[in-house]
């Protein structure tokens, strides 16, 4: 499986080497030309954001994902953190109003991945699968919502502002109903969030007070969970740029009633930082890269930092950042950090840290080169050609 | 000087014979762990494709129609893990499995090995499956569901049910039978190097008899002396082996690449590189092995039993061999028939030395010739001293008999199947948007190809045949040509009705593959119902043709019988235009087809191809028995000139007497040839009936089918030849020692050559 | 010299041991008439097997000649070894016996087998083969094979092996060498009473003095005059 996987990501590298040429929104005008020669478009300054379509899929983008991260508590009031997250990764873009490929002839045009955890009592549950696209048994609508891989799925249902969301795992599983309060919040330019100096970046927005109820099965014990979800939309056709060596992303639920989210992308020198301060009250702030201080402390054995400080000095944050004791790795094609946080100082709170590009020499490498899990299925620096090759397997998988 | 130098103090005197001793444990070490390597590695990659494939069950519609997509995404949405399989004909010719690797991520291995699909997809089988859907077409049918979870029935939605899934039976069968052959190989291969360790220690252990005899004398006890033999034996040993091993695995990857090739090639079994065998067993085996040879007269007095000629245990040998035979020829069981080979095998090994001493003393006794008397007794004890080596020669040339014969049938019957096959010279694959309809009008209005009727039109399909109640259908591959012609008619059929071709032309029936026929049982003469497209139709079967190379089953039938709705998986022309240039035919049917470019294959190279693969197969098989045939050759040379030269003495005589030196070699010539013809005419009869065991009792008790059975006279010959060389090379050996005076024995006692 | 059965002269011949040449025989010179016998005495290694040995052709001088009945060979001479070889074989075959101190006899043949073969080899009928064992004391021992047997009942089938080819010279050396005294007796006794009778020559290599004595010459090689 493994290999297929990777051979997949040659497929995918060598699409990136076509791409390099086509930018934003000026590969579009090439569309209605040939079929065969559709690009990938290229998210941009200017985007904006459409709603209800956007929660739908882009099929037209290399890169998407939809992403809920939960921080509940059971009825005797210990904490539950929760994970559901469905990426797609296109091989073969194509325009949103074009029509899928049959399913009958098994299409590779794209290809599913879902992320399931639960984080409970220190111990960390965490489930992957795998599918096709435009065969039919993993998909994503926006109208009415549904994000689907076999029996997992995130579906509206019929009460306005409300969706369901279940999971089954091989001996635990998850069935929630999440209620959605607050308008979208769009990161970065009217939703387009930068993830580089140079302008790179996706587009991304987030609904950061969701409500959710259930229940989390696990082994034969079933738990009553309610709390605060936050649940992030974000699309996009490039991948990490060369010598960005991982990622470190935190989403807040601060008991002031402000929220926050804040990431950088690591480099030798620093790195991108970027952000956006959502109060209570009034309109949601993005962040510039000078007004965020985001310090790890010592990283623990496995080589992530589990104890972090967090500063937005223009609005007064000063935060210590923890994860709670326990292994939080997904460790799954992709490994990396997922894990609930609870947040103490200038204010306190709870929330999700999500982490890559760390541990020990071979993961460090594999995040670095390829894994940073926002920002990719799987991916490479973009720029790096050594590693844009063409091998012969793929000619099998693409003729 | 410690008592373990004055020991070892013979090798120091006779280093040629500690290197002899050292050479043939580190070469039967090297023969052994090579054939072992091959043999387990080859098993392990057997295993890992049967087993994944095993027990799994497929998913069937109640309704009984052909699976889809949609069923695909009804299931995986139910939570079910469920893949994909979809066999579609490949455009190489056989047939390639589609999967989605994706899918198959559920189908995690209990044991964490691999599944076969999850390398690379290359093509062997395994494609991806959306290369299967452009393979298959519009070809609806043939795509498999296997459930990962055999158990799960009461959970499966409604509508759906369990069936049984297997990959094909004859495929397992087909790599077993290689192998199984290939570790009756192994264990003579073993029994033959642990006969010329035993000769060549016993040898040196002869000669130290006297410095043993004298250290008793000088007090040192029997069970001390055996102690250090036995600890100077094992140091021995392990150094030999190791390097031994070495050697075997180096000459196992040697060979590998190829074998694994032909694996691949013939059962459709990837063999995995890089499945490292232990270096535990072939040290344990080896080691246990030439201790024993040994040794053996320390555990056991009996051992000495190939040395030992007592009248009493001759008729015991013989009931022993006779109790063999009749087990052979009567046992159901495999174990109990290795035990009658093995039977057979030690009454042999223990009867053919003697055999020959005794119809050499017979002759000796009514020859009038005194020269010839004297050589006929000569033979005898040389047959009797040298009883060790020539066992082995026998047991080699009696393994290499079987193999031969075997290869042989093997490569003959598929080279005139596939030479039956490619009889065209040229096929020509018809362009999906083409209509070979209007191609076969064209070619049949050609003057020349009318003329000599070396042309026909190919359709490949499926079909299927029904299954019995519970079990699902059994899917085969339709194999349609039309105009039955000179291409096809001489074909070798190994059953058929009356005028089978004739009768198929006209569409009065079909053929059966002989796999389909075995495994249905499937006789000339019944009617076979078969499913085509959407009809169900009942033909009578005409003949069955063998068809080797693949598994599948498969029906040869007349195009005109095909309905409408059936489904064409691949299209194709085969001709062979005699006068007419290739290119006449393909510009006429790009032409008729109005299309630029076709894919014309030449059936020659193709066939070539077929036949290089075909030929690794057995290079293994050759290159095992070879060297053991030569291994125990040169055992042979050498122990017959450590033995000649004992008697050399005696040899000089000759000369003494008044024969010229040339005189005198000729007859140690005759002499030597005798001897070797003498073990080779014992092989023959060991090897024959070994060959009969194999082919005719072993594989059917086994898998239940045989190949025919053939002897290969001329066979006979080469051995012959190659015995003639093995005697003529230890006579002219002797010749050089003739040359030179030797030293009178002081005594008549065995060592000194004295024995009669 | 009518009379002569073998005549040898100026015979030289040295072996090597390791790089220094050791020489055996130097210059040395003989004759012999039928009827003769001759002794030949000397320590070990002082050439006694070495000239009996290029006295029926075994082995060659490395100067010198021999004519032995009738057949001339010289170290010098230009004839191809393999005629000097057939030569040579004609005569041990039809004429010349060689008895050695043991081990004289095939030992996958009865000892009459022997003396048959022997017979045969020297073109002379097998019918008085069993006489000769006879004669010699062991006819009831025709059919033993030469493990069988003891060592002088051996030099005794060997005696018979060599009188059955009714030689005209015989050659032995140090043929009762192995056997007790009294054995050793009896078999030489033989040896004399069965050449005379014959009236072959013999040449007797020999330890003993005593024996030597009995020879109507003596040629001790310890202390022969060899030029």
């Amino acid at each position: 499986m493994r290999r297929w996987i990777l051979m997949l990501s040659i497929v995918v590298l060598a699409g990136c080497s076509e791409s390099q040429q086509e930018a934003g929104f000026a590969g579009l005008a090439g569309v209605a030309e040939n079929d065969a020669e559709v690009p990938f478009l290229q998210p941009g300054p200017g985007d904006r954001l459409i709603f209800p379509d956007d929660f739908g899929p882009h099929p037209q983008h290399r890169i998407e994902w939809w992403y809920l991260t939960a921080n509940l508590r059971t009825e005797e009031g210990e904490p539950l953190g929760l994970q559901w997250t469905q990426f797609r990764q296109a091989i073969t873009p194509r325009p949103a109003d074009a029509e899928p490929p049959e399913a009958a002839d098994w299409p590779l045009e794209a290809a599913w991945m879902a992320h399931a955890a639960v984080s409970f009592d220190a111990r960390h549950y965490f489930a992957e699968k795998l599918a096709r696209g435009d065969v039919g048994h993993a998909g994503a609508q926006a109208q009415p919502l549904a994000v689907w891989l076999d029996d997992w799925q995130l579906e509206a249902t019929s009460e306005s502002e409300s969706w369901r969301l279940q999971v089954a795992a091989d001996g635990w599983s998850y069935d929630l109903s999440l209620s959605i309060n607050g308008k979208p919040v769009a990161h970065g330019d009217n939703g387009f969030s930068a993830k580089s100096a140079d302008g790179e970046g996706s587009m991304y927005f987030s609904l950061v007070d969701l409500h959710i109820e259930g229940t989390v099965t696990l082994g034969n014990e079933t738990l009553e969970v309610a709390g605060k979800g936050w649940f992030d939309r974000e699309w996009s056709s490039q991948f990490l740029k060369s010598g960005q060596q991982g990622w470190d992303w935190f989403a807040l639920h601060l008991e002031s009633g402000d929220k926050l989210m804040a990431f950088q992308l690591r480099e030798e020198d620093g790195g991108f930082r970027s952000g956006t301060w959502i109060p209570e009250d009034g309109e949601p702030v993005a962040l510039q890269p000078s007004q965020l201080r985001i310090r790890p402390e010592e990283p623990d054995a496995r080589g992530f930092p589990r104890l972090w400080r967090l500063e937005v000095p223009d609005y007064g944050v000063s935060l210590e950042i923890s994860a709670p004791p326990g292994n939080y790795l997904n460790d799954g094609l992709y490994p990396y950090w997922e894990s609930p946080v609870t947040v103490a100082g200038s204010h306190s709170g709870e929330g999700y840290m999500e982490l890559t590009g760390y541990g020990d020499r071979t993961l460090s490498a594999y995040s670095t080169a390829v894994a940073p899990i926002r920002w990719m299925l799987r991916s490479a620096p973009l720029n790096s050609s050594s590693s844009v090759r063409r091998s012969p397997e793929m000619a099998l998988i693409t003729p | 000087m410690t008592l373990l130098a004055a020991l070892f103090s013979h090798y120091r005197r006779h280093p040629l014979q500690l290197l002899a001793l050292a050479a043939m444990i580190v070469l039967a070490t090297m023969l052994w762990t090579g054939v072992h390597h091959l043999t387990s590695q080859a098993r392990a990659s057997l295993d890992q494709s049967e087993s994944a494939v095993a027990e799994r069950q497929q998913i069937a519609r109640q309704d009984g129609k052909p699976l889809t997509v949609e069923d695909f995404v009804e299931l995986r949405r139910a939570g079910l893990c469920v893949m994909p399989w979809w066999e579609v004909p490949s455009r190489q010719g056989g047939r390639v499995v589609g999967i989605d690797p994706l899918a198959a991520g559920c189908f995690e291995s209990p044991d964490s090995e691999e599944a076969p699909w999850q390398g690379e997809l290359d093509g062997r089988p395994f494609i991806d499956i959306s290369e299967a859907a452009k393979l298959a077409g519009k070809n609806e049918g043939g795509l498999t569901l296997l459930i990962s979870d055999p158990h799960i029935d009461g959970a499966l939605p409604e509508g759906y049910r369990l069936a049984p899934f297997r990959v094909g039976p004859d495929t397992g069968e087909l790599g077993d039978s290689f192998l199984l052959n290939l570790d009756a190989l192994g264990v003579l291969v073993l029994l033959i190097t642990a006969l010329l360790v035993r000769s060549v220690y016993l040898l040196g252990m002869a000669q130290r008899r006297d410095s043993f005899a004298l250290l008793h004398r000088f007090g040192v006890p029997q069970a001390r002396i055996n102690r250090l033999l036995v600890v100077e034996i094992l140091l021995l040993a392990l150094l030999c082996i190791v390097p031994g091993i070495w050697l075997g695995r180096w000459l196992a990857t040697g060979l590998g690449s190829g074998f694994g090739r032909a694996l691949e090639g013939l059962f459709d079994q990837p063999l995995y590189a890089g499945q490292g065998g232990n270096w535990l067993v072939p040290l344990a085996t080896m080691l246990t092995v030439v201790l024993v040879a040994c040794l053996a007269d320390f555990l056991r007095p009996w051992a000495r039993a190939f040395a030992g000629s007592s009248r009493r245990s001759g008729g015991l040998v013989v009931l022993v061999l006779i109790a063999g035979l009749a087990l052979s020829a009567w046992v159901t069981d495999l174990l109990w028939l290795f035990i009658a080979v093995a039977l057979v095998f030690v009454a042999a090994g223990i009867l053919a030395p003697r055999l020959i001493a005794w119809l050499a003393d017979w002759r000796s006794g009514h020859d009038r010739n005194l020269q010839a008397r004297w050589r006929h007794r000569e033979v005898s004890v040389l047959a009797r001293r040298l009883a060790l080596p020539l066992v082995a020669l026998q047991f080699a040339m009696a393994m290499v008999l079987p193999v031969q014969a075997l290869v042989t049938t093997f490569e003959s019957t598929f080279d005139r199947w596939l030479a039956q096959r490619l009889e065209a010279d040229y096929y020509i694959e018809v362009p999906e948007s083409a209509d070979a309809t209007l191609a076969v009008d064209w070619l049949a209005e050609q003057p020349e190809l009318a003329a000599s009727g070396l042309w026909h039109r190919v359709i490949r399909g499926r079909a299927t045949l029904p299954g019995n109640g519970d079990e699902a259908g059994t899917e085969v591959d339709v194999f349609a040509i039309g105009p039955v012609g000179p291409l096809v008619t001489d074909w070798q059929l190994l059953e058929s009705a009356s005028r089978p071709w004739q009768r198929l032309q006209q569409g009065q029936g079909v053929m059966v593959n002989e796999q389909l026929a075995r495994r249905q049982n499937v006789q000339v003469g019944q009617s076979l119902e078969v499913t085509l497209g959407s009809g169900s139709f009942e033909f009578p079967v005409l003949a069955t043709y063998p068809d080797y190379g693949r598994p599948a089953g498969e029906i040869l039938i007349h195009p005109s019988v095909l309905p409408e709705d059936f489904a064409t998986g691949f299209q194709s022309l085969s001709v062979s235009p005699g006068n007419l240039d290739v290119e006449e035919v393909t510009g006429g049917l790009k032409r008729v087809w109005q299309v630029d470019e076709l894919t014309v294959r030449d059936n020659r190279a193709i066939e070539e191809l077929a036949t290089a693969i075909f030929d690794q197969t057995f290079l293994l098989t050759r290159a095992m028995t070879t060297l053991t045939l030569i291994l125990a050759a040169i055992a042979l040379l050498m122990m017959g000139w450590v033995f000649f030269s004992t008697r050399a003495w005696y040899f000089r005589l000759l000369v003494v007497w008044g024969l010229s030196v040339r005189q005198a070699s000729a007859q140690l010539i005759r002499l030597s040839v005798s001897l070797t013809a003498a073990i080779t005419l014992l092989a023959l009869p060991l090897g024959i009936w070994l060959t009969w065991v194999l082919v005719h009792r072993i594989n059917p008790i086994a898998f239940g089918w045989s190949l025919p059975m053939a002897v290969y006279p001329r066979f006979w010959l080469e051995l012959g030849v190659l015995s003639l060389l093995i005697g003529l090379s230890i006579g002219l050996l002797m010749m050089r020692q003739l040359k030179s005076p030797t030293v009178a024995p002081v005594n008549a006692n065995a060592l000194a050559g004295g024995e009669r | 010299m009518v009379d002569s059965l073998l005549s040898a002269r100026g015979l030289n011949k040295q072996f090597r041991s390791g790089n220094e040449p050791v020489p055996v025989l130097r210059g040395l010179s003989l004759d012999l008439e039928r009827g003769q016998s001759l002794a030949l005495t000397g320590r070990s290694g002082s050439g006694k097997s070495t000239l009996l040995n290029i006295l029926c052709g075994l082995e060659k001088p490395d100067s010198g000649g021999v004519q032995v009945l009738g057949e001339t060979f010289d170290a010098r001479s230009t004839e191809a070894e393999s005629k000097s070889e057939r030569r040579w074989g004609t005569l041990r075959r039809q004429q010349i016996g060689v008895v050695f101190q043991e081990a004289n006899l095939m030992p996958a043949l009865s000892l009459l087998d022997n003396v048959r073969f022997r017979a045969r080899l020297a073109g002379q009928s097998e019918d008085g083969c069993q006489d000769w064992l006879e004669r010699l004391g062991i006819g009831e021992l025709a059919d033993r094979y030469p493990d069988q047997v003891s060592g002088g009942q051996r030099q005794r089938a060997a005696l018979a092996m060599v009188f059955a080819m009714k030689p005209a010279l015989i050659l032995a050396d140090e043929p009762t060498g192995s056997l007790d005294r009294h054995t050793a007796e009896a078999v030489i006794g033989q040896l004399f009473e069965l050449q005379a009778r014959q009236g072959c020559g013999l040449i007797l290599a020999t330890h003993d003095p005593e024996l030597a004595a009995r020879c109507s010459q003596h040629l001790d090689l310890g202390h022969v005059p060899q030029s």
